[in-house]
């Protein structure tokens, strides 16, 4: 039994996981606090859903020690699962059951107490009570993912793992899934969530654990994470306009890097810079027909990591 | 997977092909010869060369070939008595007994056929004339019992093999193609126990089509069992004990079709060489012993008594209903395995 599990219900330390003889996890060192949203955050094939799988016990870690909620994983026993809610990447709920039915069927799993009663308050919570009786099949792809983070919290579990919350889901459910996480937090639930979009880190986490290649990069708040790659400002301009910025940029110590696009140039300024220091003045290498300012994307997160990919 | 699951059934249909030409030749016959002269080693001689219906096997002792014919480890016992030379000599009737373990008219008349043709062949083999050998068949069951019925039994053994198998292969498999096996894995309860719940329901859908093939056997082939409560009960053992092994097979190839289709190429070689048609044991020895690898083996076994009173093995009914327990349990066992496991 760990002595800190209250404070960190999920620590891995020094973790390295191979799938099918390939390295996917390479050395993670993590711990995940009590009551936070931590976000891990990659690519596509960075480690985000094995390193879940570490956590669901669903895996098995090649060396390093992986504790959850107490327990050595794997686990010897299954009982401390109770205390812990999964949403898959996959909705993973039977299509030909209705939205209640599976509720009620993973209800009987986790021997949950007062189960109508505690099926509706969730239903009403998500939003979903007027579909109870609707066959899952029939439900767009937003519901099907409420009905899969209803089905995650019908325990009322303490650790809450939901790897890609709002995969291929629309804006409103997107909002619906990130305010119930939010209300989760609220409760003092841990929530470890898988995603890459960085939007949804910014909106959710407190911390986020980057990984990319099976490896840690960085643990940090993901407001840290936009400055370390800094604001972007993206201009808009013909190719020769956009060479004579990137030239005169060069000596700006405000300016940490640029990228030629397609429609132009994008700056991305060092911590702290005012973008208003930058500006003005292009007007005299060219037409700029517009600019605007936004936060860094995943990818240019990742760059300023060093990686050119 | 689809590739493996192709060789298999291209390997599995020549095994089929295989069983069905080494199964129903050579039946194992004893030879109990009190006549030690010429002729009757004639005779013998003509039973071994001129006939491959036989396997022979020789004895001193009649009373020994009846019991273990009776055991059913031989088709039948020629006894040729004593002064069988000496009567050929003088031209007299000189009668041979055979008994026989009437199982099946097929087999049994194989026997029929074949010591008449040996007695004929031996008779041109010698050149003599009015040679008067006469055959006394002595039956080991009262009745007989025909091809086709005692097909009929054990193609029910296979029916459930294939309905109760596939369904709860494909229960089972479904829950790991839509990805709810994982929400089964990471829950409190073992995975085991919700599957399991699949397949019983899979048990009453074949229950339900069993019953109606058993209404076929019964009305369409005129086919009363001799112990209806007995196959009952056997039905639905081999109902659950094949649901099982289908979980098992659901659980470690993890897809509807290859699991389908695989259940579907096994079935029918292992119900070839289950004594399906005649009891195994007639095979020869190196089938019989590799029979016991099949669950199938057993359930015809149960079922050939349950229905005509047969006791086509020579393992006990309980050794039988045991054995097929064992299959169920070791299923369970792999499936509950394997359904924490392999998820990709």
């Amino acid at each position: 039994m760990s002595e800190n599990v209250n404070d960190e219900p999920v620590q891995f330390k020094t973790v390295s996981c191979k799938v099918s003889g390939k390295d996917i996890l390479k050395g993670i060192t993590l711990s995940v606090k009590r009551g936070e949203i931590m976000g891990i955050l990659g690519r596509n094939g960075a480690g985000k859903t094995t390193l879940l799988s570490l956590v669901s016990g669903l895996r098995t870690h090649a060396s390093g020690e992986v504790t959850v909620l107490g327990e050595r994983m794997p686990p010897r026993r299954t009982e401390f699962r109770r205390r812990m809610g999964f949403v898959l990447q996959e909705d993973a709920l039977y299509q030909e059951l209705t939205v209640a039915e599976n509720l009620s069927f993973s209800a009987s799993l986790y021997g949950v107490t007062n189960p109508q009663e505690r099926i509706r308050t969730v239903l009403e919570v998500l939003g979903l009570f007027d579909r109870r009786d609707q066959v899952v099949a029939t439900l767009s792809g937003g519901l099907k993912r409420r009905t899969a983070i209803a089905r995650a919290f019908l325990h009322d579990p303490e650790l809450f793992i939901v790897d890609e919350p709002t995969l291929g889901v629309d804006a409103d459910a997107r909002h619906a899934v990130w305010a119930y996480l939010r209300l989760l937090r609220s409760k003092q639930r841990t929530v470890i969530i898988a995603t890459n979009y960085l939007d949804e880190a910014l909106a959710l986490c407190d911390r986020v654990a980057v990984l990319e290649g099976g490896r840690l990069l960085a643990v940090e708040e993901p407001s840290e994470l936009v400055k370390r790659a800094g604001i972007c400002i993206d201009i808009e301009c013909d190719e020769e306009t956009a060479n004579r910025i990137a030239s005169s940029v060069t000596s700006m110590k405000q300016v940490a890097r640029v990228e030629l696009t397609l429609s132009g140039i994008s700056l991305f300024l060092v911590k702290g810079a005012d973008p208003e220091e930058v500006v003005p003045g292009f007007g005299r290498y060219g037409n700029i027909q517009g600019f605007r300012l936004r936060a860094p994307d995943l990818l240019e997160v990742f760059k300023s990591f060093g990686d050119t990919t | 997977m689809l590739v493996v699951l192709v060789l298999v059934q291209a390997v599995t249909f020549l095994l089929l092909v295989t069983l069905f030409g080494l199964t129903g030749a050579n039946a194992p016959t004893i030879v109990v010869n009190h006549d030690q002269g010429p002729f009757s080693q004639a005779f013998v001689s003509s039973l071994a060369n001129d006939h491959h219906s036989f396997s022979l096997t020789f004895m001193g002792n009649e009373t020994v070939a009846r019991e273990l014919v009776s055991r059913g480890d031989y088709v039948a016992a020629i006894v040729i008595p004593q002064g069988f030379s000496q009567s050929i000599q003088q031209g007299r009737t000189v009668p041979i007994t055979v008994y026989v373990d009437n199982i099946n008219t097929d087999m049994t008349s194989d026997i029929q056929r074949a010591v008449p043709s040996a007695i004929l062949s031996f008779g041109e083999r010698l050149d003599v004339e009015g040679l008067n050998v006469g055959v006394s068949e002595t039956d080991l069951y009262a009745h007989d019992t025909s091809f086709i019925d005692y097909m009929i039994a054990s193609a029910l053994v296979l029916n459930t093999l294939i309905i109760a198998g596939t369904l709860s292969a494909f229960s089972v498999a479904e829950e790991f193609e839509s990805r709810t096996a994982r929400v089964l894995a990471v829950s409190p309860v073992h995975p085991l126990v919700p599957l399991m719940g699949r397949v019983l329901a899979t048990t009453l859908v074949s229950v339900g089509a069993l019953a109606v093939a058993v209404f076929l056997s019964l009305v369409g082939y005129g086919i009363y069992p001799v112990y209806p409560l007995e196959m009952v009960l056997t039905l639905l053992l081999c109902v659950l004990i094949f649901g099982c092994i289908g979980a098992a097979l659901g659980a470690v190839m993890k897809r509807t079709l290859p699991v389908a289709m695989f259940i579907l190429g096994i079935a029918l070689p292992l119900f070839l060489f289950s004594g399906s048609y005649e009891p195994e044991r007639f095979d020869g020895n190196l089938i019989w012993g590799a029979a016991h690898l099949s669950p199938e083996y057993y359930a015809v076994g149960l079922m050939e008594h349950a229905v005509f009173g047969l006791k086509v093995t020579p393992e006990p009914l309980a050794v039988l209903a045991f054995a097929l327990v064992g299959f169920g349990t070791g299923a369970l066992a792999l499936a509950g395995f394997y359904s924490r496991r392999g998820f990709h």
